[in-house]
């Protein structure tokens, strides 16, 4: 029923974006018809739904799409349009997307563009401090943002964060820890139950054991000695050096 | 020929440069003109960039009746760009002026207006509304210097045409309307790229990215590793920045100041130190203070500290753009304190590592376990966790010299050295036909000589028929 009613929203909005190909208000060519604010307004509109939409239906690569298409109207057409009030809230969505799907560094340029006003914002603050509790390994700060989420549209990339921040948390575990209890290592890991804890050791780390109550994470030994010489390494270096030389000399 | 002058010029310059009266400065003007004459003649681009060169140096100076002077005698009075040009030079203290520039009209004997010298002065009177922040002024005088270079087609005014795009889009930055002309700019990189106008390209492509910086080089490689760093590609970022303030001239100390700020930052990210000296450099202790004490307080590890500084130099860093970076380095400084902690500890609970690294969080001991555990995984620290009894054991630190890492290092700085030669071997400017052709560079003189005289004539001819 819901996936319907989204298609139905989807096919509807089709259309008006076939429309909005003939506005020549539009970006790029922003040209100054008597219309202009009204079919700003308007295309501004659609594409905000568009991205909530694709939220709703949980699709991250229209979303991306969507987004995409609507930031010119909050850059270039900045001058000309009253702010949206939904443009906090999905700039702030945005960056979300950006830190779930880890492109750290796409979120920073997106930061760089904001204002000092918008980084105010609590959506935007939101994410921000998001990234940095995640950057410092506060992993339990990042899970407790869950229940503070500004906007309700926010809550499906912070079940996605969190599934991110279980992997995070089960890769520093395996390499701080020797063993933990199956009760420590539940809620740690913050399962609900041993038996999903069970299903996602198989899962994704079938290399842990589970003996006597205890989780033994198989830790690579690293960092051995260097016992023999790279000898090939080493002689293609000093050749390298000594044709370098030959040639300043 | 072409050797006399640039001879003359050399010495000439500094001794006008010096005295600051406005004849003077009327005289160095006059002089750069000559220049860039002879480039045009002569087809040398170097030349004009070194015309460009003196003239910034002569902006502080740049009065509204020198300037005037100088249109008057640089180009046909009543002619079209003349009329357009001073409408925008305001007429104050013309009185005393008008002798000198009655004098020019009769010296000056090329009162044909070459191309590049109108390109010049458009040049000029657009860097002097823009110092004298007249910037509604400086978007027309803009715009209608590139409408003119659409119609020019010469490599010597490449040179003057990439400036004339920067301070086009210097002007509409400075009254926030860049979207504006965003398509032109995009139509001008197209263009320079056809025309194999290197200068233009980087220009264009450094405009485009919305960082406007002059031609050279080195101010490519400042916003490169702005670029770099915002994207937290530390390593790259680095190389760029040193790299830009080495390159950058003894006398941008600005531009030098703000290479070095970020430069400082970037190596902080790094988990590196910056040494003492690099704050100490010559009148940059002042400016550098605010990221002298934030690398103290990153070296120390001290939570408090850094958030001391940070709050307590806010306003400078947000002007300097460097907020959002400062935000990043908190991780850093924790990283440091726990470095320092697991060091001196064999075993240490978790609560005296949060109460150590003063985390203030509702669940100070949760977030130090996760943040040591990443701070393992990630090989800050070696050591281990013992989640059961809540301490975290550190492990002895093995000899170094036992592993690869120290040729490792040595390589790397083997290489960094001979790169460091390649590049400034490759950097080498040769004289143009050195000494195996001297009796060709003779002839070439009298051709050129020829060819200026001829234009002369022309030119007078032209004036003849006005």
């Amino acid at each position: 029923m819901d996936m319907d009613y989204a298609l139905l929203i989807s096919v509807e909005s089709l259309k008006k974006l076939v429309l909005l190909t003939k506005f020549r208000s539009l970006p790029p060519l922003f040209e100054e018809t008597p219309n202009a604010i009204h079919e700003l307004t308007l295309a501004r509109d659609i594409y905000e739904h568009a991205v909530v939409l694709s939220v709703k239906i949980e699709d991250q690569d229209a979303f991306e799409r969507d987004f995409f298409q609507l930031k010119p109207y909050y850059t270039d057409a900045r001058g000309r349009l009253p702010q949206s009030p939904q443009e906090y809230p999905i700039l702030g969505l945005n960056l979300l997307r950006l830190l779930v799907q880890n492109r750290i560094a796409e979120f920073h340029t997106e930061l760089e563009l904001l204002s000092p006003k918008a980084l105010e914002n609590p959506c935007i603050k939101h994410a921000v401090e998001l990234e940095q509790s995640f950057m410092e390994g506060a992993y339990n700060r990042v899970l407790s943002a869950r229940q503070t989420v500004p906007h309700e549209t926010y809550v499906y990339f912070m079940d996605l964060l969190a599934k991110t921040v279980r992997d995070e948390i089960a890769g520093c575990s395996e390499k701080a820890y020797d063993s933990l209890s199956l009760k420590d290592a539940r809620q740690i890991l913050l399962f609900p139950s041993d038996k999903e804890l069970f299903d996602y050791i198989k899962e994704d780390h079938p290399e842990w054991e589970i003996k006597n109550g205890f989780v033994f994470f198989q830790r690579a030994k690293d960092s051995t000695p260097c016992k023999e010489i790279p000898s090939l390494q080493l002689i293609n270096q000093t050749l390298s050096y000594a044709r370098e030389l030959e040639r300043i000399v | 020929m072409t050797q006399d002058v640039e001879m003359k010029e050399e010495q000439s310059v500094p001794s006008d440069s010096i005295s600051s009266t406005s004849p003077t400065t009327l005289q160095t003007l006059k002089d750069i003109a000559a220049l860039i004459e002879t480039a045009a003649y002569s087809r040398e681009v170097r030349r004009i960039v070194r015309a460009i060169r003196l003239t910034i140096q002569l902006r502080k100076k740049l009065k509204a009746s020198v300037l005037s002077a100088f249109l008057n005698f640089a180009l046909l009075p009543g002619s079209e760009v003349h009329s357009r040009l001073s409408a925008y030079v305001p007429k104050e203290d013309g009185h005393d002026m008008d002798v000198d520039t009655a004098t020019s009209v009769t010296q000056a004997t090329a009162k044909h207006s070459l191309p590049e010298l109108e390109i010049y002065c458009y040049l000029l009177v657009l860097i002097f509304l823009i110092d004298q922040k007249r910037y509604n002024e400086a978007k027309a005088c803009s715009s209608a210097s590139i409408a003119r270079l659409k119609n020019l087609n010469r490599r010597t005014v490449d040179v003057l045409a990439s400036r004339l795009h920067y301070y086009y889009s210097l002007s509409y930055e400075l009254t926030g309307d860049l979207a504006e002309i965003r398509g032109n700019l995009l139509a001008l990189h197209r263009t320079a790229t056809l025309r194999h106008d290197e200068l233009g390209q980087s220009r264009g492509l450094i405009v485009l990215t919305l960082a406007y910086c002059p031609l050279q080089f080195c101010r490519y490689l400042f916003y490169l590793g702005k670029i770099r760093t915002i994207q937290l590609e530390y390593t790259d970022a680095k190389e760029s920045l040193l790299q830009a303030a080495r390159k950058a001239p003894a006398s941008a100390l600005g531009f030098r100041v703000q290479c070095n700020k970020w430069a400082v930052i970037v190596r902080l990210l790094l988990g590196e130190i910056p040494e003492r000296t690099v704050f100490m450099q010559k009148g940059m202790e002042k400016a550098l203070r605010p990221y002298f004490e934030l690398t103290n307080a990153v070296r120390i590890g001290d939570l408090e500290l850094f958030k001391k500084v940070a709050e307590k130099f806010a306003s400078t860093f947000s002007s300097d753009g460097t907020n959002n970076l400062i935000v990043r380095l908190r991780h850093n400084v924790i990283r440091t304190g726990l470095r320092n902690i697991s060091i001196s500890y064999s075993k240490i609970s978790l609560t005296d590592v949060a109460k150590k690294l003063r985390l203030d969080s509702p669940n100070p001991v949760a977030d130090a376990e996760s943040i040591v555990s990443k701070a393992i995984r990630d090989g800050a620290i070696d050591a281990t966790l013992d989640h059961a009894n809540g301490w975290m054991l550190s492990k002895e630190t093995g000899d170094i010299y036992s592993t690869n890492e120290p040729q490792i290092a040595f390589n790397s700085r083997i290489a960094f050295c001979l790169n460091m030669h390649n590049e400034a071997v490759r950097a080498l400017r040769f004289p143009p036909n050195s000494d195996k052709e001297k009796e060709s560079a003779e002839k070439r003189r009298e051709r050129q000589q020829q060819e200026q005289e001829l234009a002369k004539h022309i030119a007078e001819e032209d004036d003849d028929e006005f």
